[in-house]
Order: structure tokens, then sequence, then C-alpha cells
């Protein structure tokens, strides 16, 4: 039967057009276990019946397994007799050159990196870097990308559908509307002072209920006393009153909330462009009555709020601006400058504060002593234009006149559709600045204009030269359209969209082989800024000087020292880290009552500003997993229970040693978006560090095999679970390296709060308070002891997770080596092959030999051939 | 008919008063003519507001107020109703004038024609209520019952403990006024004066 068995291993490792993999080796070996008959107890891997087909995706994925299991000891395992060194090394180098030789041949006509289409996300960049329309929103309304490799941006997920090719028609018409300036001068910008008691704004309603108070030189507003035994009643005698009107700051003591959603929008956006927008912040505690020194500085979030259609009653959507300190009896003001779009207002919310509700409880504000946080305006300038028309106007027709359409002059001739300048929201006070008539561009001599404008606006938006024929095809267009009976604006406007659809402009064009320059410095804007290269990295490329390694570190040096670079940041870690699912649940409430939207956005900013850290200090990668410092705002601290820290704004703070934060494995984010809202599982957690730090993915969960459900009575912890699930056979092989990771961080919850006991909802012991906060009332209880130990694949065991970020730090290289695969990715919108490990492998061993820092792999990657060839 | 009982009722309870005016009379006589008009005033629920009132006046260049009297809740006011109305009838002309002062007061003060109903015919209620001292919930109570059919002058004073108006027996009585009050959210029945 033996003989058999091995005969039919040889026959089909055999019947293959490539050098034949070690036949012999596998069949002394390997095919004992991996055989037909051992199916069940050897992962499903016959190797009798595996050919080596490696034109085949799957049966190449096999083969790399066989090579990796071989080659990392792993296989056979150690209860097996181990097979002499010399063969070990003779046949991974056999089945490596194999493989590689299979991979080249593959590859060699259309490049490893297929072509691919702009993300969403570097499509709105593109647009909004282009036109110089910067808060211009439009991946909104364009479809999902999917996610290969663990991104978005490989072309392996980015199809494009009719509906895509739709949506691209309606945003490149919003982003011409946008763009092209439609009256001789700027609109007249508004200076508008708001209140945040405005009459639409949320804010009177709950002020008749003692969720806020006015003030008036730090003291209660004698006109409208606080809310006490009685409500203030009926608002609209208030606001006839003027009560609301009177210059008075406004106290609130609610944060926002389901039903409670603060804006200014006495002010709504009626031209888009940016906004000045100043406010004046600060902190007090209130004590039934008094205005006294408030506990330290709090936080407000100040939000633009699309003003939509379905967000009647509050909850439009909206996204942050920022956080702004309130500190204590001392007003501080803030200044941002932000872009607005038509029916955009701007949001309020008194982040750092505790729910509060008084409008339910007895004595209402004249019973409460707690924190409050007071706004005592918001003032609205703009729209702001340094030159007009507006850059983006320029960039599509130049100098040329805008003049008024008159239709004596030009009979026959379809002028543009033009929508009245009008405030759409009745809420809204600042009212529109409108010209009388239809004002367009002109030019005495269109086609001649038209092709001089196409020539510079093509291999802008091309992102590299466009030849003359294709610029013809674009110009003999916009003759069709004068022809037509269109004007000048209106003709070119078919070019215009056409280049915005085109597949010059949709895709990433880049050469096989080795990449051109122009591709070149695409590919180093897509991946530092997410968006296309700026004109200095363009005339880089036009110069024939990229590819020279000291300019192309210098361009690296400016691309991250760009506010650009942040982009980069939060999309790299938003899909490495999965921090992109960071609000995919919200903690249940009973067992997690401090979560917030501000703890969340804090633990947002921390991973964001820590990961910029890495890159800017060029640490080294056992950093991502062990730190002496760590990013954090004053929420955070307290989340984290460390020293004090004042105010929102995060910044570095230098840790006692044995602390276990500042690392992204203990960054709260990173803990959120590894756990279910509920509780935590070793699991997912094991599988995240093993998949995205380590580089090591488990497989997929086999079929039929229930998940371990969490147990919130607090009778069972997690381990007791896993233990019993660690017991099938079919099942171990994976946990015993995914669960010990996933056990160290059982030392945080699923906000990422530190615990030494699980929280429970039914058997427990009375919970102290700790960090939370004071008015945060607590219903859980203390369950079962956290035990952190465990022990890894390899034998070595941890006490705790201090031990365990110990042992991981010290496998650097893993660390390093599976950061860079991550960047290459990322940047080349592609999956590691196997043939480029040798590669990968060599760029680590220049980053370690210069020092092994993470900008310094951003350098190496970017000058290998990994990175510079299709 | 409508139309009629206004028009009756202005010729019943406006005093006119016709002053000459002095100067050079380049205008048409009839708009010179300055007439003084006495009328019932609105939103007038404490003596304190009777500040409120005259500084809303002073935003109404074109009518002078002579005479604010608290206790019958009426105002005299002089003005040119041709040079302000210009083709108006005379049975608009009040209503025109309360568009005005509610104009500049939004809303918190109105004027109408003088009560029909003599003073002998009208019964005084008092109502014990708790709520805030604040001028704009002052108001809100006392809309609240000064709307209601039958009331013809009414004050309202959350700092006194009370609610206070005079109303026509034949059309309405206290516990009607207790209703309108409690729907608006007034805690009736329990002075909340110390």
């Amino acid at each position: 039967m033996r003989t058999l068995l091995v005969s039919v291993a040889t026959f089909a490792l055999s019947s293959t057009a490539f050098a034949a993999p070690p036949a012999g080796f596998l069949a002394d070996h390997c095919v004992s276990c991996h055989d037909a008959t051992g199916k069940d107890k050897s992962g499903g891997l016959d190797l009798t019946a595996l050919k080596f087909s490696p034109t085949d995706p799957e049966n190449f994925a096999l083969w790399v397994k066989v090579h990796d299991r071989i080659a990392s000891g792993e296989m056979p395992p150690k209860n097996k007799p181990r097979p002499p060194a010399p063969d070990i090394v003779a046949t991974t180098k056999t089945l490596h050159d194999d493989l590689v030789a299979a991979e080249r041949k593959a590859v060699a006509a259309n490049g490893k990196t297929r072509l691919r289409r702009l993300t969403r996300v570097e499509y709105e960049n593109t647009v909004r870097d282009l036109f110089d329309l910067p808060g211009l929103p439009l991946q909104i309304d364009l479809p999902p990308d999917g996610q290969v490799h663990g991104f978005d941006k490989n072309g392996d997920a980015l199809d494009l559908s009719h509906v895509n090719l739709s949506k691209y028609l309606e945003a490149a018409d919003r982003v011409l509307d946008t763009a092209i300036a439609k009256r001789p001068n700027a609109p007249a910008p508004i200076k508008q002072r708001i209140s945040l008691v405005n009459p639409h704004g949320f804010v009177a309603h709950v002020l008749m209920n003692g969720d806020a108070v006015l003030l008036k030189d730090k003291r209660p507003d004698p006109d409208f006393p606080p809310a006490g035994d009685h409500a203030h009643i009926d608002q609209g005698a208030h606001e006839r009153m003027g009560s609301f009107h009177n210059g008075a700051s406004v106290g609130l003591f609610r944060h926002e909330d389901e039903s409670f959603h603060p804006y200014f929008n006495e002010f709504v956006a009626i031209y888009p462009g940016r906004y000045r927008l100043t406010t004046s912040l600060w902190a007090f505690q209130w004590d039934k009555g008094k205005v006294l020194p408030a506990r330290g500085t709090e936080a407000a979030r100040l939000s633009v709020v699309q003003l939509t259609g379905d967000g009647r009653g509050g909850g439009h959507p909206s996204t942050v601006l920022g956080y702004y300190d309130a500190p204590s009896m001392d007003e501080q003001k803030h200044v941002i400058t932000t872009w607005l779009n038509p029916r955009e207002t701007i949001g309020f919310n008194a982040a750092s504060l505790a729910p509060a509700a008084n409008y339910a409880r007895k004595g209402r504000a004249m019973a409460f002593t707690g924190p409050g946080i007071t706004c005592d305006y918001l003032d609205v300038e703009g729209p702001l234009h340094d030159t007009w028309p507006p850059i983006g106007h320029k960039r599509l027709f130049g100098n040329l006149p805008i003049t008024k359409f008159d239709p004596k002059e030009n009979v026959g001739v379809r002028a543009p559709a033009r929508a009245p300048d009008r405030q759409q929201l009745f809420m809204g006070k600042n009212k529109p600045d409108p010209v009388e008539g239809i004002w367009t561009v002109t030019s005495a001599k269109p086609l001649e204009d038209a092709d001089r404008l196409l020539a510079d606006f093509l291999p802008r938006v091309f992102r590299r030269p466009a030849s003359a024929e294709v610029r013809n095809l674009y110009v003999a267009r916009v003759r069709e359209r004068l022809k037509a009976g269109d004007c000048f604006e209106l003709a070119m406007r078919w070019a215009y969209r056409a280049a915005l659809c085109s597949p010059d402009f949709l895709y990433h064009v880049e050469p096989a082989g080795e990449l051109d320059e122009h591709a070149l410095a695409c590919r180093l804007s897509y991946f530092l800024w997410n968006s296309m290269p700026d004109e200095k990295l363009s005339a880089q490329a036009a110069g024939g000087k990229l590819k020279q390694p000291e300019v192309l570190r210098a361009e690296i040096n400016r691309l991250l020292a760009d506010a650009r670079s942040q982009r980069f940041v939060d999309d790299f870690l938003g899909q490495w880290l999965k921090l992109r699912l960071i609000a995919a649940n919200d903690p249940d409430r009973k067992l997690y009552p401090e979560f917030s939207k501000y703890l969340q956005d804090s633990m947002m900013a921390e991973s964001l500003a820590y990961f910029r850290e890495l890159i800017d200090k060029n640490l080294t990668a056992d950093y991502l997993v062990k730190s002496d410092f760590a990013m954090i705002n004053g929420k955070l601290a307290a989340h984290y229970g460390l020293p004090a820290v004042s105010g929102s704004q995060v910044r570095r703070v230098l840790l006692a040693p044995g602390t276990p934060r500042g690392a992204c494995i203990t960054q709260a984010a990173v803990l959120k978006v590894t756990a279910n809202g509920t509780t935590t599982s070793p699991v997912p957690r094991g599988a995240f560090v093993l998949d995205r730090l380590l580089g090591q993915p488990p497989a997929p969960p086999p079929p039929n095999i229930p998940a371990v459900e969490p147990d919130v009575r607090g009778a069972v912890t997690i381990r007791e679970q896993l233990d019993k699930h660690r017991n099938n056979a079919a099942c171990a092989s994976c946990h015993r390296k995914m669960d010990p990771p996933g056990f160290a961080l059982e030392e945080f919850d699923v906000i990422g709060g530190h615990r030494a006991r699980y929280r429970s909802l039914g058997i427990g012991d009375p919970a102290t308070r700790g960090m939370i906060d004071p008015f945060i009332g607590i219903g859980f209880k203390l369950g079962p002891k956290v035990d952190s130990s465990g022990v890894l694949p390899d034998g070595r065991k941890f006490s705790g997770l201090a031990e365990f970020q110990t042992l991981l730090a010290a496998d650097k290289d893993a660390l390093l080596t599976n950061l860079a695969r991550q960047f290459a990715v990322y940047s080349t919108g592609r999956g590691v092959s196997f043939a480029d490990r040798d590669e990968i492998a060599a760029l680590i061993a220049t980053t370690n030999k210069n020092g092994g820092g993470t900008r310094t792999l951003v350098y190496e990657l970017v000058l290998s051939q990994l990175f510079r060839t299709r | 008919m409508h139309t009629h009982r206004l028009f009756s009722a202005a010729l019943l309870t406006a005093a006119f008063v016709t002053t000459a005016t002095a100067g050079a009379a380049q205008p048409a006589k009839a708009e010179l003519q300055i007439e003084k008009i006495t009328y019932r005033v609105t939103g007038l629920f404490s003596r304190d507001r009777e500040k409120d009132l005259r500084a809303a006046f002073e935003e109404l260049p074109d009518f002078k107020l002579v005479a604010v009297s608290f206790d019958d809740a009426e105002i005299t006011v002089e003005f040119a109703p041709a040079k302000l109305f210009p083709g108006q009838k005379p049975e608009r002309v009040t209503e025109l004038v309360n568009d005005k002062v509610r104009s500049v007061t939004r809303a918190t003060f109105g004027v109408k024609p003088r009560r029909t109903v003599t003073r002998d015919k009208l019964r005084q209620v008092t109502i014990p209520v708790a709520g805030h001292d604040c001028k704009a919930c002052c108001l809100a109570a006392y809309e609240a019952v000064a709307v209601l059919d039958g009331v013809e002058q009414a004050t309202a004073s959350f700092k006194d403990g009370k609610i206070t108006a005079l109303i026509d027996p034949a059309k309405t009585d206290k516990s009607k006024l207790e209703e309108a009050l409690k729907k608006k959210g007034v805690d009736v029945g329990k002075s909340g004066k110390p």
C-alpha cells in the first residue's frame, strides 16, 4: 500500500511542464500523513493528488504553503523524524526556484500589477487637488470598492461597472458645476455672529428645561433664570421676547445624543468655498445656580453638518472638524478655516461632558452640580477668495474673460443654464449675493483657445503627457459642440467631462516592466498623498530626474512633510489596522457606560498620530508592539489611567517603564476594532496580530464549527470556553498560534481599557469607579479574573501582556518585514508574490543596515524594483 | 357685517382730536391731520412692561405715545392715519396700527379697540400660580388667558405668584382660565410666592 502511494505521488508531481518539486523528499517525509486517507488530520492536504500546475493560482498557493511549512521547520511535525538539514535546504531551494520561474513566466507579458482604476478615495482626492476644491464630497456617491490583500487598492478588487461609469459622469458634472465661475466677481463674503441658542438649533429647547443655562459675565443671565423646580414655558414666547438674542453665552451641561443635535444653523452655506469660523469656548463648574471654576479643560467638538432632507429633527450626516479646548473660566478663541458646500452648517457638541438629563430631574439646573461648557458665539466669515476666478476655474479656462451673455448678440447660441443663487433652507439667515443675468467665459478664438486650454489641462488630468493626436480628439469634440450651437463654456464642458471619465484619468496608466518617470511619480504620490502628483513632482518626472535616488529620496521627504500625507496615514491605517471599522459597533452601554464619540475620536487620533510619529521620527518596527511613549490627549490619559494630560489635542507623552500603552497593539482603537462591542475574544484579536502585524494570516475556520459566544453573565471566561474548543484536533493547530496573542490582549476590554477582571451584567462583585467620570452612572459588576498568560507555538511562555510584548518586540525582523509587505501591497496595488520575497528580504536587509527605521523602510521600498516595476 | 361692526366699534371707542400743525404747510391738509387715539393694549401684563412698550414706540417715529394706563391696559397715541396709511378705510386703521406695533415688538405687544363692556359688568379673578420669575414665561402665561373670549384684561407675575384677569362672566369663568394655564404648562393652584 505504502509503495503504491509513493508511486502515485511521484506520478502526480512529475506530470507538469515545470521542473518537478522534490518528490523523493515529499514521499519520504510528508505523504505518510498528507495522503488521501489522512485528509481529516492533515489540514485537508493530499500531496499524493497534488499536481504542480503553477499557472493555476490555487495550485501555486498550495505549493507556496508546502514550501513555507518545510522552510519554517513546522513540517514535518515535531513528533516525526527530522529530515537531514541539507535535504531541507535542497528541497526548499528547488521548490523556490520552480515557483519563482513559474511566476516570472506568468508576469513577463503584463507585469504584476493589473490595470487598476482609482479607488473612490483616490478619485475624490485627485479631483479635489486638480480643481482646488478641498471639501467637495464625491466618494460618498461612488460605489464602494472591494478589498484584496487587506487593501482596496488592488486591481483585483477594482472592477468598473456601468454603475461606476454613470456615477463618474454625474460626478464630473458636479465637479465642473462647482469649479466654473458663474459671475464676474466673487460673492461678497458674509460676516455673521451666531448664538448657539439660535431658533432652530435645538439648544433653546434644552435651555427651557435645564440642560443648559444662559450666562452673562460668567453669571446666570438675570433675564433668563436657570430652570429649577419649574421649566420655562413656551419657547416661542421666549424667542419673541428676545431671551435668546441678548448676547448671552450658552452654558451646556448635555452632550449630543440621539435626540439632541446643537447646530448653528442661522447660517447655512449658499456658496461653496472656504469659510473662517471663530468660536470662543470656556468651561465651568455649575453648582445649583453658581458658576465656579471647572475641574479642568473640557473639549467641544465642531462639525460640518450636511442638512439633508432625511435628517429632520437632527441627526444629519456630519464630519468632524475637530475638538477644541474650553479652559476653566477663561475664554479660548479658536479660528478654523474650512471648506463648506451649499446646505452645510456647523454643529456643536459639548463632547467631554458626561451624559446629563436635567430636564427629567427634580429641580433641574438649580438642583444640578456638575461640569458645563460655554460657547460665547460662533462667527462665520466667507466665502473667502484670494483670487477670482478661483483656481479650479483657471485650470479650465485660464484667464479668458467672464462676460454677461447677451442673447441678442448670440442668436442661435445656447447659453449655460444657471440655478438662481438662493438660500435653500428657511432657517439660514445669511442671504445670497446674486448677479443679474448669465455670466460665462467667452473666447474670441474658440478653437485656438480650446486647443491651448486642453494642452494644459489634459496632461494635468491624465498625470502624464498627452499627445497632440489625443488632444485633437478632444478639440474635435469642442468643434462639434460649437457647431451644434453651444456657447464656448458648454462646448468645453463636453471635452472636460470626457477627460474626467476617460481611462487615462480613471486608471493608473503604467507601462509593463519598469515604470517610466510619470508612472513612478504617480505611484509615489498615490502612495504618500493618495492623490495625483503636484506640479513639482510632475516637473521632476518631466525633467527625467525622478529616478535618481537622491531626487527620489528628497521627493519622499517633501511629500511626507506636506499636509496631504495625512491622507496616506488615514487611509493606510484605516485599512491595515482596520481602523475604518472603528464605528462598526457601539459598545454595550451597560457594560461600558464611559464610552463616547469623543473617546472614539480620541482613539483614532492616537493611532494616526502614533503612526505619524513612527514615520517622522524614523522609529523601528518593534515600536509597533512596545513603546516608551504614547500619543494621547486628556480623554485618553484618563481612559488609560495615565497621569493627567490636559486638553483635547493629542501630544507625545513619555511612559513610565512597564506601562503597556503607546504601541499599536495596545491602542484603544485597535483593541476596539478587534472586539465586538460586548466582549472580547482572543481569537479575532490573535488572528489580527498574526495577520496584520506579523504577516502570518491564519487559515479560515473550517466549516460547521460554531463560533464561541461570549458569556456576559460572568459565569465562564472566554479562556475556559476556548479550552474546550481547542480540544478539537481540527481546531487546535490554528488556535495554538492564534490564541496566545489574544490571551495577552485579554488585559484590555472592548474599548481598550485595562482590566484585571471581566465586567459582568450578572454574577460578580460591585465595581469600583476607577477613572470613569463621576457623572457617569455605573451598573456593571466585576466578574472572573483575567488570565493573560499563554504559550507561544515555539514553547516560549509569557505571564501577561508585558512579557508577551517583550517577546513580540524581539522579533523585529518579522514586524519590519510585515510592514514592508503592507506598504508594498498598498503602494503597488497588488499582493506580494512569492518571487517578491527576495526583493522584500533585500530591502529589509538594507533598511536594517541603515538603522531599521520605518521611514528608512519607505525610502528603500520606493527605491526597490518591487516598487518601480509594474 | 363684520366690517360694519368694526367700523361702529371704532367710532364708539376711539376719541378723535384734530390738531392744527404749525410751519410750512406743503402736504395736503388731510395728510397733516394728527389724530389722538386710545387703544386697548395687549402684552402689558405687568407694570414694568410699560418701559418695554415705550422703548418699542421709540422705534415707531410716526407715532407719539401720549399716555399709558396699566390699570386699564390702554394707550393713547398720536399719529396721522391718512399719511401713514394712505387710501385705507378708517375701519382698517386699528388693524394696521396693530401690525406695526406687533412688528417692532415681535408680537409681544399689540393694540385693539377699547373694550365695549363697562367695568361694572366685569369680574376680577385671581389665580395663584407657581413658575419662573422670567418675563417671557409671564408673557406665555398672560397670552394663555388673554386670548380667551371674555377676557378683557389680564396680568401675569410669577414673582407675585398670580395671574389676574378681568373677565366677562357671561362669556367665561375662572375654570376655563385655569384650564388654559395648565395646558400651557403653568403650575396652577399654588402660589410660588414665599
